[in-house]
């Protein structure tokens, strides 16, 4: 159901990683389209795919191990997996810019914040020093880091995370990119740091119109973001829909088991219902549906086969077959 | 319930320590009242394999599945395989060898400069019935597979000999040098303070100490012996090893695990022995791994300028006397130097294989 | 009436920060700096704060696998702070630790036998057989497979190697454990697992534990009293209904509307805290906390605010409560 201000399309996307131990099917089969001006969230816990999905986009999973074996992935008409590398270059970082979790590593130490904010903006958009300086500078200000003519000649170790964070903000949004995938980018932080660092992206998000694929673990996060939700498990979405679908109503038996372990402030539970098992190894997955083994609902069918996305309403979709009434989907 | 890490206690350490003492007395016993039934150097080897089979061989058969992991991962590197492959059949060849071949010292002067197998070389000799020198082609024999050098020793004798020198020297001086390292570092890291800022501006000291000129002191003062070089080696090659084994400590010391340890209400001596050197162990192994090489070099540098003991048949020694008849006799210079090519090089895909199998940050 | 287990007065830890070649003592990192508290027989108080607080230093400053620089802790009345060795490996029966990265909390050289076995060698059980034995009961006890103690750490995920450093710290029948945020490097499904597995054994252990967590939600789970720490202090300590229904220090507050509740429907009421933490080895006079506080007043940039009870059992470091 592409819609017409989809931007970036991906489809059936399979990104493998072929190690010593065996293929290891990171992402197996995604579909979904980000459209302009929206926050989609992928959310998930580790291994399920999420990152290696997002890294895919950008045609950055290492390889080897990595390969991206199938799929496709639309950037307005432009495939970006039959792109050229420097086609890929001019976009990266200038047209979808990327954020990654741990802003210590992902800033350079050797040098100041400012010339790494400057660097993409000279690269891309070709400014003298002098504008390059200004622009790092209303980024700088933009993001909310306070005295930046000042913070320009710090050295990554002099800030704290959460300023890490803001900087890496900053550098990503320096060309004014149509799409900014957001890996983790509060799971580092602190509780009132994450919330500071929320309220830049859903000021973006209003502000400058910017789609956003914001990637997380924590689903308390992406109810306060997320248009829309895309619940991974094992490689594959196992629920997508809009934010009030999945938290109204969870059709998945995994977003179930999500929403229901979570502890809350608002009331103390007696016990937690916590998902049985094991995260399983994406080199010898179960057969059928991955979560079959962990699933209180699981029927006979769901050993054989990987079960279709399955249509609730709209584009509210989930892989399960206690759905298999609905009729499936073509493609979020 | 064993593990790696019980090297340091238990029957294990009594049974060590008494064989220990038991081979101590009969020495003593040798040298005063019953005079030389072996040579000193049996002892020392004798020492050399109960260290290997207590505290190397045992705990790696205990924690068969440590084991098993570690060498999984080693396997992957075909190179460290096969550089596996040689060194073990160069320590046979060290072991065995002289047993099965001639005796490397004896000149043979009519067979002297004698190709090896399959070549043949030009060579002159003086016919007494003539009293002229004739030229005539001289080709290889099966007595003397490898050929001989220039005083008709047989080459395969001294090269066998040779692996067995190399060895040695390659295996004791780092095993020196590795014991007093990891003494040094563990001591340094542990203690802390003053105590470790003086361990470790001694190991500057000793790190800028002129290793070449200790040498010559010594080959000048005591005469060039074997044992002095090994010594010296060892002595003066722990320093890296130190620094390495300080460093990994302190990052180890931090670990939750080392402080779990300590909230259990374990001892200092228990998490020095249990925790810490085993997981240094492995660092070490490495490093040890890759100084030998270095350490067999060098031996065969100093037998090549002279200053090795010259009363053993080294490669070094041969390299250095096949080098005067490199236009007549080749082979004189290229078997030892291949042999020492292909040891220091087995040595070092080992220890390439060993480092990437313990480096805890290729996980896959 | 219930007994104090644990019971905190003052206590300080400064770590020396050194310079130069001869390690001069130039300033000291004020990471744990006064704090009071206590823990009943059997209760769970939860210690909240952010990272750099010094919850992780005084967690293990209690149970003195640091030296405090300054202060008392009672354990059963007795002041262990002038404990020597032996009577600290009495301590060590009664007092554990479990810790946040289950990676690194085990010996990747030791299998999980011998790491669990480990506390009972040190505490004289010295059969092998009778060690086995309990180890194998204190893995089945945490969910797992008696034929685990075989096994090396890597050979486990991460919810596993948690049970495992849980069984650790009860295989000597504790009756303390300090958790150093225990799930939060743990995923959400199997993070609720290790809570749900904790309550259990505090039920039928009566465990006390000192719960330490950045995240508000799972203490709030665990937890019977919560502390609140910023920059080396408790600044706000209560019951669990008491701090989450009704706050008092700013701090608290914002840390409470920066939580993220999994529903769209609910507006946060953000209270927006400026800047960051300050450095604990000059932290700012008077109240530390008002650098960032929203409510500010003059007298706070002064005045140590003193930490007193405001209600029964709720207690607050905050000038706002002056003379109430």
């Amino acid at each position: 159901m592409a819609t017409n201000n989809t931007i970036l399309q991906v489809s059936e996307l399979k990104t493998y990683f072929f190690t010593r131990l065996g293929v290891v099917r990171a992402v197996d089969g995604v579909s979904f389209g980000l459209r302009q001006g929206e926050c989609l969230c992928l959310v998930g816990e580790s291994g399920c795919g999420k990152t290696a999905t997002a890294l895919s986009i950008l045609r950055l999973v290492d390889s080897p191990p990595g390969q991206i074996v199938g799929g496709e992935i639309k950037y307005h008409n432009e495939n970006l997996l039959r792109s050229t590398g420097a086609r890929l270059r001019q976009i990266r970082g200038n047209r979808i810019a990327m954020i990654f979790q741990d802003p210590q590593s992902s800033l350079n130490p050797v040098l100041t914040v400012g010339e790494q904010i400057m660097e993409p903006i000279r690269l891309h958009l070709k400014l003298g020093h002098r504008q390059a300086r200004d622009k790092a500078l209303s980024l700088m200000k933009q993001v909310g880091i306070p005295q930046s003519a000042e913070r320009m000649a710090y050295f990554p170790h002099q800030l704290s995370g959460g300023m890490k964070q803001r900087v890496m903000i900053a550098a990503a949004l320096s060309c004014n990119p149509e799409i900014l995938i957001a890996d983790e980018p509060t799971t580092a932080l602190d509780t009132t740091i994450k919330a500071q660092i929320l309220d830049i992206f859903r000021e973006l998000k209003q502000q400058m119109n910017m789609s956003i694929l914001f990637i997380t673990h924590d689903l308390g996060t992406v109810a306060g973001i997320a248009d829309r939700i895309i619940v991974m498990y094992g490689g594959r979405i196992a629920e997508a829909g809009s934010t009030l679908d999945i938290f109204d109503q969870p059709k998945h038996p995994y977003t179930w088991g999500l929403l229901n372990c979570l502890p809350t402030i608002a009331e103390r539970r007696e016990k937690l219902s916590p998902i049985p098992g094991m995260i399983p190894s994406l080199i010898d997955p179960p057969e059928g549906c991955i979560f079959h083994p962990r699933c209180q609902w699981r029927m006979s069918v769901c050993q054989q086969a990987k079960p279709p996305e399955y249509v609730i309403s709209g584009e509210h979709i989930a892989a399960c077959y206690l759905y298999q009434k609905a009729p499936a989907s073509a493609g979020l | 319930m064993r593990r790696i890490t019980e090297v340091f206690g238990g029957r294990r350490n009594l049974l060590f320590s008494g064989l220990l003492l038991a081979l101590l007395f009969i020495l003593l016993l040798d040298l005063f009242f019953v005079h030389h039934i072996f040579s000193p150097f049996v002892y020392f080897y004798l020492c050399f394999a109960l260290v290997i089979v207590f505290y190397g061989i045992y705990p790696l058969y205990v924690s068969r599945r440590l084991t098993r992991y570690y060498w999984d991962r080693t396997k992957r590197h075909h190179l460290a395989v096969i550089g596996l492959v040689f060194i073990i059949f160069l320590v046979a060849v060290a072991i065995f060898g002289p047993f099965l071949t001639q005796d490397p010292t004896k000149v043979d002067f009519p067979n002297k400069n004698l190709p090896p197998v399959g070549f043949s070389a030009e060579q002159s000799t003086y016919d007494r019935t003539t009293g002229q020198f004739i030229t005539r082609e001289t080709p290889g024999t099966w007595l003397h597979p490898l050929g001989t050098d220039d005083k008709g020793r047989d080459m395969l004798a001294m090269l066998v000999s040779g692996t067995r020198i190399s060895l040695q020297v390659g295996l004791m001086a780092t095993l020196i040098a590795i014991f007093i390292g990891l003494i040094m570092g563990v001591v340094s890291a542990y203690l802390g303070g003053w105590a470790d800022n003086a361990l470790m501006r001694f190991t500057d000291i000793m790190m800028t100490f002129p290793f070449f000129l200790l040498l010559v002191f010594i080959v000048f003062i005591f005469g060039p012996s074997l044992w002095f070089i090994i010594l010296a080696i060892g002595l003066t090659g722990w320093t890296g090893t130190a620094r390495l084994v300080r460093s990994e400590s302190l990052s180890l010391r931090t670990r939750d695990f080392i402080m779990a340890s300590k909230s259990l209400g374990a001892s200092d001596r228990r998490i020095v022995f249990h925790h810490l050197i085993p997981n240094v162990l492995s660092s070490v192994i490495v490093i040890a791994t890759l100084s030998i090489p270095g350490v067999i070099l060098a031996e065969a540098a100093l037998s090549f300028i002279g200053l090795g003991d010259p009363t053993v048949t080294s490669w070094g020694l041969v390299l250095q006397a096949g080098q005067r008849s490199l236009e007549t006799a080749w082979w004189i210079a290229v078997e030892p130097g291949i042999m020492l090519f292909l040891t220091v090089l087995a040595f070092n895909f080992l220890g390439d294989g060993v480092r990437d199998a313990f480096d805890p940050r290729s996980q896959v | 009436m219930e007994r104090k287990l644990l019971e905190v007065d003052n206590l300080k830890k400064h770590y020396p920060v050194t310079a130069g070649l001869f390690a001069r003592h130039v300033a000291d990192v004020k990471a744990v700096d006064g704090v009071s508290f206590f823990i009943t027989e059997g209760e769970t108080l939860g210690l909240v704060g952010e990272s750099g607080c010094g919850k992780s230093s005084l967690g293990r400053t209690l149970l003195r696998l640091e030296e405090p620089t300054s202060g008392q802790v009672f354990y059963k009345g007795r002041d262990i702070t002038a404990w020597n060795k032996k009577q600290l490996k009495e301590l060590r029966r009664e007092a554990q630790m479990i810790f946040q990265d289950p990676q690194s909390s085990l010996d990747p050289k030791a299998t999980i036998g011998d790491s669990i076995g480990e506390a009972l060698l040190i505490h004289g059980v010295t059969s092998e057989k009778e060690r086995l034995a309990r180890v194998e009961a204190l893995l089945q006890r945490v969910g797992l497979e008696p034929g685990h103690a075989t096994r090396y750490p890597h050979e486990l995920s991460g919810g596993q190697k948690q049970r495992i450093g849980i069984a650790r710290a009860l295989a000597v029948n504790p009756k303390l454990i300090v958790a150093d945020e225990p799930v939060s490097a743990l995923d959400v499904s199997v993070q609720a697992q290790i809570l749900n597995l904790m309550l259990d054994l505090q039920g039928e252990l009566s465990l006390a534990y000192l719960f330490i967590a950045h995240d508000l939600a799972v203490i709030g789970q665990v937890s019977s009293r919560i502390a609140v720490m910023y920059l080396g202090q408790i600044v706000e300590l209560a019951d669990r209904d008491g701090l989450f229904q009704r706050p008092l220090h700013p701090y608290t507050q914002a840390l409470l509307s920066a939580v993220f509740l999994p529903d769209p429907h609910r507006k946060r009421q953000h209270i927006p805290l400026a800047g960051e933490v300050p450095s604990p080895i000059a932290p700012p006079s008077g109240c530390r906390f008002h650098t960032r506080c929203p409510r500010v007043m003059k007298v706070c940039r002064q005045e140590t605010p003193i930490f007193q009870p405001i209600d029964k059992d709720h207690l607050v470091a905050c000038h706002l409560y002056d003379g109430k």
